[in-house]
């Protein structure tokens, strides 16, 4: 059973096309139907067949043969016209969905992307005392006693001094042949994180760009949990004022009114002063809005604290403008401008969908 | 008698119940091992064709993964995995209720008994626990000296050719060596001398032989393309000693093939026999035992159901006053089919099997081809149905591949013949297979075939494909040679 996990961890990477390139003609995708509920699903069930001599039709005839054989290629086309009209006919079977591991997903996540393996930051700070009995020492208990080490000196010593007889290889070790495992001390990075998704949601933001905030967040939540054994998410919204949210009130929210990003700028740096204190958590925070501001007042007051606040505090400040009709992006310009030589903001533009990924990298692909 | 301690006291009375009611309806077997485990250690196990210990394969972790989300979803479960060994090995799952466990038990016995006596298991070596262990030992050393890659490699291309093997021959020398009299060695002493060859000199290399290429076409010609490869083809001994176990891994589980419907049919015969007039049920069983066993034996979608088909085949020769423990022991599914199926018993079981087409069917157990369209429209008489389902099942549901000439020309190149019986092979995976013969040969392959009615030559060299339409394949594939 444990070597059936080898052969299975063998086969998905071949799936993936790591390894055995050779194999991935005779890959196909096959899938069982399941149910869940009331829907059926698809399970992904990709499937690698050798090549065997085997029975079975032949829908295009020898693409190899060369002469004259286009004539019964159209001749075997209407085999599968039947088998496609048939399958017109099936009605109301809903396929939906597919599953994929979450582990599955954040690694491909991070091959695909080339997402660096996050760095553990302060390593002093966030170290916990950890300790392996990897040292050796010339006095200590016995029951830590290195029988392979003392044997060794003893032989050596034996020997060395002459005492040594192949024919009656005996060795006897005096005290000072002894050697004792002893404890070091390592340090072992801290692994939990938490991670702010503070979201604008003032009239101006509307649907296709919440849409883009709730897969970004998704695929930045995936990558991170991967990275860290213990994730934490606050869900932060605000439009003229900030309140801490579920993460479905997060993803389903609509709400109108003005914008004033300090707000949640100031509630982000509150639930780090009293919840989440720099020296135990990676800290995370992502800001998504469209750039508007209330006031050029509320941005410089925004700016300040992030630069004396907020930065000194956490690992990475992430701030994603989504593009919608009505934002200036002005937002972006004035960080970038008051603070683009702060390493840990990272500031991105998302014009529609497809800039997720890009910008999913230029979040998470410094390592920190 | 004794039964592993894993199993739990509850089960391991039942299990001594139900075997003496076995022995004493007359089933005769080895003993039986059970052995509980979790489902995903059963699909595991399963994955690994029945035994807990095989070479490293991709092909095994694909099948598991298949076992595992399907047990995940719900959409399918092992109740029992039975392996052909003395002792014979049976694993139940866990989860079963107690009900499916006592059902599964009395099944295993059936299957037990099967192995045992029917003749077509009578070459299989007995003690392949230790031999499929043996070889993934060995592989499993060669992996660690030459890479994982490369024997991967080299392994895929011989279990592209496991197919091709003679599944007559293991019977065809078991009757020779019986009836020359005396000279019968037991299985286990004949497994030894098996074991033996395997890890005898002769594997590590140091016979160098090179037989000259006419001499060969002594023992042409031959189905057992896989076993002329091993022994003729120019080898590393590693790659010699790959192909060795393949092709004895191949001719072990070839019988399995052979008798799918009867070995099926068997046990579910006895363990509704032996639950059903032993008094071995409780009375509150007796419904979960009818939907269980009608599950198994629903004929539900396309094609044959082996466990519907072989229940009806051995309560239909009971009725007609047979002796089922005699057909049982000499039969294979072919010529069991063929001898009790008359009309009325064809009329009933086979017809709706037969002529009842969906898309998605069990390989082999149904007919491709748009010939059977066209019969099932124009009605097809009860011995049109007998004949398909024979022709389906002969071969244990292969292409008959024949190796008639290992030097054609004078330039070493293989010719192989397809015994047409109306179905055509699927040329794209058969011109893989053969640049993988060729591979292994070293020199270019020849197979003569028919596609829809017109001769065709294959001929493959390692790297390359070429198809040729041909006029003397007719009378070579046309010929039935069994």
């Amino acid at each position: 059973m444990y070597r059936i996990e080898a052969d299975r961890a063998r086969f998905r990477e071949i799936v993936r096309g790591r390894i055995r390139q050779d194999l991935r003609k005779f890959l196909s995708t096959g899938e069982l139907i399941g149910r869940c509920g009331e829907h059926a699903v698809s399970i992904p069930l990709p499937q690698i067949e050798l090549p065997h001599i085997r029975f079975g039709p032949n829908a295009k005839s020898g693409g190899e043969g060369g002469e004259g054989e286009s004539g019964d290629a159209k001749g075997g086309e209407p085999g599968e016209g039947q088998a496609a009209s048939g399958a017109g006919n099936q009605e109301g079977s809903h396929i939906l969905e597919v599953e994929v591991d979450i582990e599955d997903l954040a690694e491909m996540l991070g091959e695909e992307l080339e997402l660096p393996d996050i760095e553990p930051r302060g390593v002093k700070e966030l170290s916990t005392e950890g300790g392996r009995y990897n040292g050796l020492h010339n006095s200590g208990p016995d029951s830590l006693r290195h029988f392979r080490r003392s044997y060794k000196n003893a032989l050596r010593r034996t020997i060395a001094s002459g005492l040594w007889d192949p024919r009656r290889p005996k060795v006897v070790p005096i005290p000072e042949d002894f050697r004792y495992r002893v404890r070091n001390a390592c340090e072992q990075p801290e692994s939990s994180a938490v991670v702010f998704h503070m979201m604008d949601v003032s009239g101006s933001m509307g649907r296709e760009q919440k849409e883009i905030v709730r897969i970004k967040a998704f695929w930045i939540d995936t990558w991170l949990r991967s990275q860290y054994r213990n994730l934490e998410v606050v869900y932060i919204v605000h439009d003229a004022v900030a309140k801490v949210v579920d993460q479905h009130t997060f993803f389903h929210l609509r709400e109108s009114g003005g914008t004033k990003i300090s707000s949640a700028y100031e509630l982000c740096l509150k639930q780090i002063q009293d919840r989440y204190r720099p020296e135990d958590w990676n800290l995370y925070p992502f800001h998504y809005s469209d750039g508007d501001n209330w006031s050029a007042r509320d941005t410089e007051f925004c700016i300040t604290m992030l630069r004396d606040e907020i930065l000194p505090r956490v690992n990475q400040f992430c701030y994603g403008q989504v593009k919608s009709a009505h934002g200036s992006g002005q937002f972006k310009k004035d960080l970038d401008n008051a603070l683009g030589e702060e390493d840990r903001l990272v500031t991105t533009g998302i014009s529609d969908r497809g800039d997720i990924p890009v910008s999913i990298k230029s979040f998470l692909g410094r390592g920190r | 008698m004794k039964i592993k301690s894993s199993l739990p006291a509850a089960l391991k009375y039942q299990a001594l119940v139900i075997e003496s009611a076995a022995r004493d309806a007359g089933l005769d077997f080895f003993e039986v091992v059970f052995e509980l485990l979790d489902a995903s250690a059963v699909n595991g196990i399963a994955a690994y064709g029945g035994f807990p210990v095989r070479y490293p394969s991709w092909r095994f972790g694909m099948e598991f993964e298949r076992l595992e989300k399907g047990y995940s979803w719900g959409l399918s479960k092992i109740y029992e995995l039975v392996i052909n060994n003395d002792p014979t090995y049976a694993y139940l799952v866990r989860s079963n209720s107690l009900l499916e466990q006592k059902l599964v038990m009395a099944h295993v016995y059936g299957h037990a008994d099967f192995f045992k006596n029917n003749v077509w298991f009578a070459p299989t070596d007995r003690h392949m626990i230790d031999g499929i262990g043996n070889h993934a030992t060995r592989i499993r050393r060669y992996v660690d000296t030459l890479g994982q890659e490369q024997v991967e490699l080299f392994m895929d291309r011989a279990l592209s050719l496991e197919t091709l093997i003679d599944p007559y021959d293991p019977i065809r020398r078991l009757q020779q060596g019986v009836g020359r009299g005396g000279s019968y060695t037991p299985l286990s002493e004949r497994a030894r001398i098996a074991l033996d060859s395997l890890t005898s000199s002769s594997l590590r290399g140091e016979d160098a032989r090179e037989p000259a290429l006419a001499e060969l076409r002594g023992s042409l010609p031959t189905y057992d393309v896989l076993g002329f490869l091993a022994e003729n083809a120019p080898l590393q001994p590693w790659e010699r000693a790959i192909l060795r176990i393949v092709r004895r891994e191949a001719y072990y589980f070839s019988p399995q093939r052979m008798t799918k419907v009867m070995n099926e049919g068997w046990a579910s015969f006895w363990h509704s026999r032996l639950l059903t007039t032993g008094g071995l049920l409780e009375p509150s069983e007796i419904l979960d035992f009818a939907d269980t066993h009608s599950g198994a034996t629903a004929t539900s979608g396309p094609g044959i159901n082996p466990y519907k088909l072989g229940i009806e085949l051995f309560r239909h020769a009971e009725r007609h006053g047979e002796d089922i423990f005699r057909l049982r022991r000499v039969h294979n599914d072919v010529s069991l089919i063929d001898k009790l199926a008359d009309e009325e018993f064809t009329v009933e079981n086979l017809v709706p099997a037969m002529t009842v087409r969906a898309p998605a069917g069990p390989p082999g157990m149904q007919a491709p081809g748009s010939g059977a369209e066209a019969e099932a429209q124009a009605g097809p008489t009860w011995r049109d149905v007998k004949a398909r389902v024979l022709r389906d099942l002969a071969w244990g549901g292969l292409p008959q591949i024949e190796l008639v000439d290992a030097d054609v020309d004078g330039q070493g190149e293989l010719v192989l013949v397809h015994h047409h019986d109306g179905r055509d092979l699927q040329l794209s995976t058969t011109g893989e297979t053969l640049k993988n013969v060729a591979a292994l040969w070293g020199a270019p392959v020849h197979l003569y075939t028919l596609e829809e009615g017109q001769g065709r030559m294959l001929i493959a060299g390692a790297d390359e494909l070429t198809s040729v339409e041909t006029q003397d394949a007719e009378e070579r594939c046309r010929g039935d040679a069994a």
